[in-house]
């Protein structure tokens, strides 16, 4: 049942690597674009800026969920240094349904936000319009939460295990 | 009353190591809840932060900074500097601290100076007979020294949080930075006599060799800052053309780096940013509220009433500040305490240039304070040593340090003296 889930994630993870190496490409060429237009021939794309800033947005953001899924988030950490494995999964148990609990409210949110926004009709550039962009918000919230979901779920299994071994 | 509960409960959660934009934004989500306010506030302030124009710098600068540490720059950086300082009284020490103060300032100060540089100087330190401990301190306490130097993340990370100009603030730092490493040079010349450590003989040929070894990367320095203080590109342009350059040189010309291991390095660079930028939306939001709430005023008001003079407060700033960089680390110490901290610095009558060099030295010694100071983990889990003897190999240094620390705030023409500003 875990095995399946965490096929899943792993397929995420490979789609997120690759998405990351061409938002970043793009991200690099577009700017280097936009300043050799700027300098040689004095103009620029319109929509190249405001293309960049949503790129960061999306490498960003897909950057922290894959920090979810490798445990790479910055914390302070305490605690866990000074104490047994056994406590340890209690711990974890803790830390990680809070962060699932607080990254459901935070993707409920974004969806609220997005919501707004395709409401309002707002034009980001080339027609393209704002909620396009800021839909990354709510996808990869979405995916943190999944991820520390996992990652509670685990531990909980592991507490099992362990109460099966002895 | 609730309001402290909740503070209570949430700083509890943090230090049992629940991730730092959790804790962040789960704060900023019950205040807005308590004041009924849409939750969506939270997320607004994340968007509009992360589409920040100066923000393009951050991905372009941590990229080419990663790309730099996996290929062959460190060792030709050090061959470099081997040739030209080898021949001086604690010519090798002197290196270390050159080349990871330039190291981190390309690197962003994120503890990859100590894992990428370390591996190549602890044998080159220890080979030439200089005491163990004193290299493990040396390399320890190096490991951020670079931060106060263009185009650290550090100092770009500030001058978005302050809203301080970008520009000011990288000249700022110059000399305030070359302090550090001039008060930490005449103990390394000592050490080095007293264990009599042997020196090289300066040769033109070899010189000229390194020179040759690096001639691709030698440029990038110049080229980021002469454009910017050129006035030819402004500081996100800078990061795209550091970072085009670097890939060109890295994976073309030297050839280090094959296009297979380039996604890697994206995707190990971008965890990076997104844990960042993720901690900064978040803290955007938090903070913004308790500015709307006029916190930082009534902190200002209590202080106010038991500190009257501006020496006592920098004094007391100090204090929080090493403690605030060695518990929480880097960027959440610089995403969450400047927006606080700013407005009651600037009641003190402290320039918010000097107040940014000052929080940036305090959060570089209190990397290495110990016993939570996150240069001290990432050298014993680099250089498979105990904790332990790190916090004593570090002491030195860090009393060094603090010297030039104490310099740095009560001299304020140190970090003011380069800018331009009426």
């Amino acid at each position: 049942m875990m095995d399946r889930w965490e096929r899943i994630d792993e397929i995420v993870g490979r789609l997120e690597q690759i998405l990351l190496g061409i938002l970043l490409g793009t991200m690099i060429l577009v700017a280097v674009i936009q300043i050799a237009l700027r300098n040689v021939l004095s103009t620029g794309l319109a929509w190249g800026d405001q293309l960049v800033r949503n790129l960061v947005l999306w490498t960003g953001f897909i950057g922290a969920a894959v920090a979810t899924r490798e445990g790479k988030h910055i914390s302070i950490d305490v605690v866990s240094r000074w104490i047994s494995p056994k406590r340890k999964i209690g711990i974890e148990i803790i830390t990680n349904g809070f962060s699932l609990l607080i990254c459901a409210l935070l993707t409920f949110a974004a969806l609220k936000f997005v919501n707004n926004e395709i409401q309002m009709k707002s034009i980001l550039f080339l027609g393209v319009p704002s909620w396009a962009s800021e839909i990354i918000l709510p996808v990869t919230l979405g995916v943190m939460t999944f991820r520390f979901c996992l990652r509670f779920l685990k531990s909980i299994l592991m507490t099992r295990h362990q109460e099966t071994g002895r | 009353m609730t309001l402290g509960l909740i503070i209570l409960v949430f700083c509890l959660l943090m230090l049992l190591g629940v991730p730092l934009f959790v804790v962040i934004s789960g704060l900023a989500l019950s205040l807005l809840y308590l004041n009924q306010i849409d939750s969506s506030a939270v997320i607004i302030e994340m968007y509009r932060m992360a589409t920040t124009p100066i923000l393009v710098a951050i991905p372009l600068f941590t990229f080419a900074g990663y790309l730099l540490s996996e290929s062959g720059a460190p060792r030709r950086l050090v061959r470099l500097s081997h040739a030209l300082l080898g021949w001086l009284p604690g010519g090798v020490s002197m290196i270390a601290l050159l080349t990871c103060a330039i190291f981190t300032a390309l690197t962003g100060a994120t503890g990859l100076t100590i894992i990428a540089m370390g591996g190549i100087l602890l044998p080159a330190m220890t080979k030439v007979k200089y005491p163990e401990s004193f290299s493990l301190g040396l390399l320890t306490t190096s490991g951020t020294l670079g931060l106060l130097f263009p185009p650290s993340l550090p100092l770009i990370i500030y001058a978005i949080v302050a809203k301080v100009r970008i520009d000011h603030l990288f000249v700022a730092g110059i000399l305030p930075g070359i302090l550090l490493i001039a008060l930490l040079a005449p103990y390394c010349f000592y050490r080095a006599i007293k264990a009599e450590v042997p020196r090289s003989r300066f040769s033109i040929p070899e010189v000229a060799g390194a020179v040759k070894d690096c001639m691709w990367e030698l440029p990038l320095p110049f080229v980021v800052l002469g454009g910017i203080y050129g006035g030819y590109f402004v500081v996100s342009d800078a990061a795209a053309i550091t970072a085009i350059y670097v890939l060109l040189v890295e994976v073309l010309i030297y050839r280090d780096i094959r296009w297979g291991e380039l996604p890697g390095i994206m995707k190990k660079s971008m965890v990076l940013v997104g844990t960042i930028l993720i901690i900064l939306g978040a803290a955007l939001g938090l903070t913004n509220y308790l500015i709307d709430e006029e916190i930082p005023m009534k902190i200002l008001d209590l202080i106010r009433a038991h500190i009257a003079s501006p020496f006592l407060f920098l004094i007391v700033l100090n204090l929080f500040l090493l403690a605030v960089g060695c518990i929480m680390g880097m960027f959440p110490a610089l995403t969450v305490v400047i927006p606080l901290i700013t407005p009651i610095a600037q009641a003190y009558g402290i320039h918010p240039l000097h107040l940014g060099i000052i929080f940036l030295t305090n959060l570089e010694i209190g990397a290495s304070i110990p016993p939570l100071g996150i240069n001290l983990f990432i050298s014993s889990i680099r250089f498979e040593k105990p904790v332990l003897s790190l916090y004593i190999a570090s002491l030195p240094f860090i009393i060094i340090l603090l010297v030039g620390l104490a310099i740095i705030t009560y001299v304020p023409w140190l970090s003011l003296a380069l800018v331009n500003t009426p």
